[in-house]
């Protein structure tokens, strides 16, 4: 039993020695001092020897016992003290393990924007066919076969009835072919143009939009308008309205707001105006709303449509259209 | 349209800046694009003083200018003999492009150097003169702009009309549009006709034959006139807004057109075979040479202007080379019509020939206005080309223009507009664009629009022309009130943000493509001829080769997008796109659209880092973002199968791809993309791709989720390692475990599946934790082993297993 102390307290104390970690120091001293320690079992083995050995391997015991106390506490201090030490740990400065981001791509992102702002308005999200009729896509918006206003949009057809939509109105037409008003909805989706250069790709993206109600003015539309693009852009942004053609309404306005860029004070983005085109709006014509049987002389209602592109250019400050359609992953991860 | 300010001024007083009144147009609905300064070629032409004149050594003809041009004295060699020493002339300094295209430059010439130019009129595109240098008054100071010196100043605006502005395809609309918004006067030009000799009925006639194409026809006739340059008044009025001078009855015809927006055509009277005019349709297959030399084939639906014999013109739109107006022409007839616009269009439109007269025709010109132009163009003509004219006017007018009567609501103007204005303020907007208003009482108005305004048809035209002279900026900002009414997003928005987010989440980024691919994107994916996505919708007017059919599967676009990124280097590549796909139905018929959403794993499975060594993708990667995204959705009963053949998805790779199911509805398929495939598309790396039927995945959504409790006692676990053929699908055991319906089992865990020495060849290992947990007491040690001994022996038996010694 003598010889066993002797080793236990020897090993005990040589660990000690090594480097060990705050589990490794607590693990040793639960091994030799805890309830079922070693140490621990020596004591209690002391009943078993004959009766003249006890008091000295008892005395024995206990000297290792407060001894192995003394080492462990020390070494739990000493430990603590190492570990305020500015060199010890892990270099915190290395890169964490990476998780990719992935992102949506800015015209979804753009997008979103449009539609939250406005569903917060109270206006219905829907969408509408990309491949349109003839009928939905011109004749109810009252552009007739034969009308020169066809010329303002250049159009792929499918066939002599069927084009790929230029704009995003037909979801106007088919949102009132199915329900009376009062009306409000945005209609975000692809419309496509024959038409390829720095500003203009084949297909893109417009949100149109649709408030039908009695009494809705002119004003009314100055005023949604207003807040959208105060939040859209930010409060401070001028906004215009002037005159314009749309064959689907009357009257018609193009709406600029004050360049982001310089703000007003003229630059390359704006021409040199100060203003920048960012959407175009109207009273709904009333031969629009003959089309969908509204009664017109109890209803007006006001629509718009933007280009989701120009307003990503501008917010993202992307010079060339083209880059939202070439996919580059190095584009994509900046969004 | 452009137009000069100098020219505008020959009817309407502008005394504001030319800007102000760039933007008043713009605000009025013509929206003014560009202001240039006409002269502005002329900013370094400088006024000198030649203060000596010395022979050139080397020509007789030439001499040695010594010039004073404010900042110094220039050395020019100059050929005019005009030049006296004391004269002030325009000295072109080094640098200045010239109206006629020089630019001039410091040079040698003879030897001798020349520091600039000396101009005559007609280089600096003043006017004829040629001969000699111009020399300018006495009063101008050396060094100072010929352009200031002259008081010479035009401003050319660039005005982008509207389609339904046709009245202001015309110096005279403009100007009236101006006269509006300056409160002035517009003037009319003051036409007066000598009464002329013998009576234009005696010497030629018009029938029209096809009234219901022309609406009216008039004609003079003129003759004795003498061919020749414009004079410079009246070429430089063409030039300045950019049309070219060919003579001087021809000239007179564009100018009238420009003026009045009335297109005219003037006619070789003595080229036209009977000496009389007929307005007939074409007969079908008809040749005809075009004044530009092109020789087309007509068709019935045409108008053509006919001498009695054959056609001499395509009415309306471009006049034939057989009756042009040329040097030795005498006698001309001046055509002014009025053709129904639809027939113009569809003509112009067929033969592809838009010109400035289809242009305006198309729109609508001003039926009464025919007349004012025809004598304005003889009054011309007589002053240009000079001749006689017979007396009166020949004027067929079949179809005479009603005067449109429009009664417009005060109440329902200010309701639309949102404005309070009065009937008088109304009556006076419209009256200030010559429009005849009469107030009936304080809520009706009378309105009569004058025939120019073809587009004036309905009440909301007129609050339209309200709303813009009162200006869009004076109208109130208000607020609609409307009751609170709100709808549940239809089903595919939240849908398609949660697949977003998914996706996003795991690393993967979205794209967008085009709608349209090429037509052989089917033959690099060997889809079979019979395969439901050779049903292709094809553009008949495709912009590229790359665009002629809409695209049938999005993993053409996929794919060609990890092309552009690999040829930039960009190896590593999560991408997705959400969109529709388009198959063919019935001729004429809209097609179906399918939304579809798919992706695309290539390169590195984790970002590369120290942390770990590259790894690169495999199935089971993109099998988990499928899990994942399914999941999100809460899709139910999703399973994976290996397919039964290859024909609906022959781009994949065989054994390494599976078709995905909710129960037994097919959602799409995940897996690698062959070899074969790959090399269509020129690549060479391995690439994982998904792709998912949106609107079928819409279908099968559980929108229901619901709590469930769980135990609170501890779980047990116990192991189970099988050996058995490595054909065995691990899915079957664990679908076979849960199937043995023993509650006890809350989860199966597979947490190694090793194939490989020591394990016999043919034979795999699958190790499975079985989780025990009961949920109403702690269960016994002796309990789970005594339910996992006998769930092991029934695995065994049923998979020909063994257990794998430990």
């Amino acid at each position: 039993m003598k010889a066993e102390l002797e080793k236990i307290e020897k090993e005990a104390l040589a660990l000690l020695k090594t480097d060990l970690s705050l589990d490794e120091i607590k693990a040793l001293q639960v091994k030799y001092l805890g309830r079922k320690g070693l140490i621990t079992g020596c004591l209690r083995n002391i009943s078993s020897l004959p009766q003249e050995e006890r008091p000295k391997i008892g005395l024995l015991a206990n000297k290792v016992k407060k001894l192995l106390e003394e080492a462990f506490r020390k070494a739990l201090k000493e430990y603590s003290a190492k570990e305020k030490r500015p060199e010890a740990g892990i270099d915190v400065t290395l890169p964490g393990r990476p998780l990719l981001r992935g992102t949506l791509h800015p015209i979804t992102q753009i997008m979103r924007e449009i539609s939250d702002i406005f569903s917060r308005l109270g206006f219905e999200i829907l969408e509408g066919p990309d491949i349109e009729s003839d009928y939905y896509n011109f004749e109810a918006l009252n552009l007739p076969k034969d009308h020169p206003a066809r010329d303002m949009q250049d159009t792929f057809y499918i066939s002599e009835n069927v084009v790929l939509r230029t704009h995003t109105s037909p979801i106007q037409i088919r949102t009132m072919e199915k329900k009376q008003p009062p009306i409000r909805m945005i209609g975000p989706g692809k419309a496509y143009r024959v038409d390829s250069d720095i500003s203009h790709t084949p297909m893109f993206h417009q949100a149109e939009g649709l408030m039908v109600d009695e009494n809705v003015s002119f004003g009314d539309l100055k005023g949604m308008l207003t807040i959208f693009v105060h939040q859209m852009f930010d409060e401070t942004t001028s906004i215009r309205f002037r005159p314009s053609f749309f064959p689907f309404t009357e009257p018609s306005a193009e709406v600029d707001i004050e360049c982001v860029i310089c703000r007003g004070k003229g630059c390359r983005v704006c021409s040199h105006t100060g203003w920048l085109e960012i959407l175009g709006a109207g009273m709904v014509d009333p031969a629009v709303f003959k089309y969908v049987g509204y009664d017109t002389d109890r209803y007006t209602g006001f629509a718009f449509g933007m280009g989701i592109e120009r307003i990503a250019m501008l917010r993202y400050g992307i010079e060339d259209i083209r880059k939202l359609y070439e996919n580059d992953i190095r584009f994509l991860h900046q969004f | 349209m452009k137009v000069s300010l100098s020219w505008l001024k020959d009817y309407v007083d502008v005394d504001v800046d030319v800007n102000q009144l760039a933007h008043a147009l713009t605000m009025t609905g013509l929206e003014v694009e560009s202001v240039t300064d006409q002269y502005a070629c002329l900013d370094s032409v400088v006024v000198g003083r030649i203060v000596d004149i010395s022979p050139h050594p080397n020509a007789d003809k030439l001499s040695i200018c010594n010039v004073d041009a404010g900042e110094g004295f220039r050395s020019i060699v100059c050929g005019a003999p005009n030049i006296r020493v004391g004269n002030l002339v325009p000295v072109a300094l080094p640098g200045t492009e010239l109206p006629s295209g020089i630019t001039v430059r410091e040079a040698a010439i003879r030897g001798e150097m020349s520091h600039g130019m000396l101009c005559s009129e007609a280089e600096l595109g003043l006017g004829d003169a040629t001969s000699g240098i111009l020399i300018l008054s006495d009063t101008a100071r050396p060094g100072t702009r010929v352009k200031a010196a002259m008081s010479l100043s035009d401003t050319l605006m660039e005005i982008d009309l509207t389609p339904n502005r046709s009245d202001c395809l015309s110096f005279l609309g403009i100007a009236r549009e101006i006269a509006a918004i300056l409160k002035k006067d517009l003037n009319y030009p003051k036409i007066q006709l000598p009464s002329g000799d013998r009576s234009v009925s005696e010497q030629t006639s018009v029938i029209i034959e096809a009234p219901e194409h022309c609406f009216r026809y008039a004609a003079r006739l003129i003759s004795g006139v003498k061919i020749g340059t414009s004079p410079f008044w009246l070429r430089s009025r063409l030039e300045s807004i950019g049309l070219r001078s060919i003579n001087n009855v021809v000239d007179v015809t564009n100018f009238v057109l420009m003026e009045y927006g009335q297109p005219l055509h003037a006619f070789d009277f003595d080229r036209l075979e009977e000496h009389r005019i007929v307005v007939r349709t074409a007969k079908e297959g008809e040749q005809f040479t075009t004044l530009d030399g092109v020789e087309r084939k007509l068709s019935s639906d045409m108008l053509v202007i006919c001498d009695g014999r054959k056609p001499v013109a395509l009415a309306g739109v471009i006049g034939g080379l057989n009756s042009e107006v040329v040097t030795e022409t005498k006698n001309i007839l001046i055509e002014s019509a009025y053709f129904n616009p639809i027939s113009i269009r569809r003509t112009a439109k067929r033969l592809g020939l838009k010109t400035e007269s289809s242009h305006r025709f198309e729109r609508g010109v001003d039926p009464r206005g025919v007349i004012s132009a025809l004598d304005r163009a003889a009054r011309l003509m007589l002053e240009t080309a000079g001749g006689s004219m017979a007396k009166g006017v020949i004027d067929e007018y079949p179809r005479p223009t009603s005067q449109r009567v429009i009664s417009l609501s005060v109440s329902r103007t200010n309701r639309l507009l949102g404005t309070k204005l009065s009937a008088v303020a109304i009556a006076d907007h419209l009256g200030s664009i010559e429009l005849n208003v009469k107030i009936s009482d304080n809520d009706h108005l009378e309105v009569t629009p004058p025939t120019f305004r073809v587009d004036l048809e309905r009440p909301v035209d007129l609050m339209e022309e309200v709303a813009r002279l009162e200006g869009y900026d004076k109208i109130a900002t208000t607020y609609p009130i409307a009751p609170v009414t709100s709808n549940k997003p239809i089903q595919r928005l939240p849908c398609r943000k949660s697949l977003f987010a998914s996706l996003a989440g795991c690393g993967f980024s979205q794209i967008i493509t085009y709608s349209f691919i090429a037509e052989r994107s089917c033959d690099q994916l060997l889809v079979s001829s019979d395969d439901s996505r050779r049903r292709m919708v094809r553009i008949l007017n495709p912009l590229t080769e790359d665009q002629t059919v809409m695209r049938t599967s999005l993993i053409p676009g996929l794919l060609n997008t990890m092309v552009h990124n690999r040829n930039q280097n960009n190896e590593d590549l999560k991408i997705f796109e959400s969109g529709k796909v388009f198959f063919h139905t019935k001729e004429d018929t809209l097609p179906e659209e399918v939304e579809m959403i798919s992706g695309l794993w290539t390169g590195s499975r984790r970002e590369r880092s120290w942390h770990a060594g590259a790894t690169t993708v495999d199935f089971y990667d993109i099998k988990g973002v499928v899990e994942r995204m399914l999941d999100g959705l809460n899709v139910p009963s999703v399973h994976f199968r290996k397919p039964g053949d290859y024909a609906r998805i022959p781009y994949l790779k065989r054994g390494y791809s599976a078709e995905i199911f909710s129960g037994e509805v097919y959602l799409g398929e995940v897996g690698e993309i062959s070899v074969d495939v790959l090399k269509n598309f020129d690549l060479n790396k391995p690439v994982f791709i998904f792709d998912l039927n949106f609107d079928i995945l819409l279908s099968q959504i559980s929108e229901v989720k619901s709590s469930k409790g769980f135990s609170r006692f501890p779980a047990v676990s116990r192991d189970l390692a099988l050996i058995l053929d490595n054909t065995v699908e691990v899915q079957g055991i664990t679908d076979y475990l849960k199937g043995l319906g023993e509650d006890l089992i809350e989860y199966i865990e597979i947490f190694d599946v090793y194939e490989g020495k020591p394990i016999p060849q043919g034979k795999k290992s699958v190790a499975f934790r079985i989780i025990y947990r009961s949920p109403e007491k702690t269960l016994e040690d002796a309990e789970v082993n005594d339910l996992h001994e006998e769930i092991s022996k029934k695995v065994l038996e049923h998979f020909k297993a063994e257990l794998r010694p430990s």
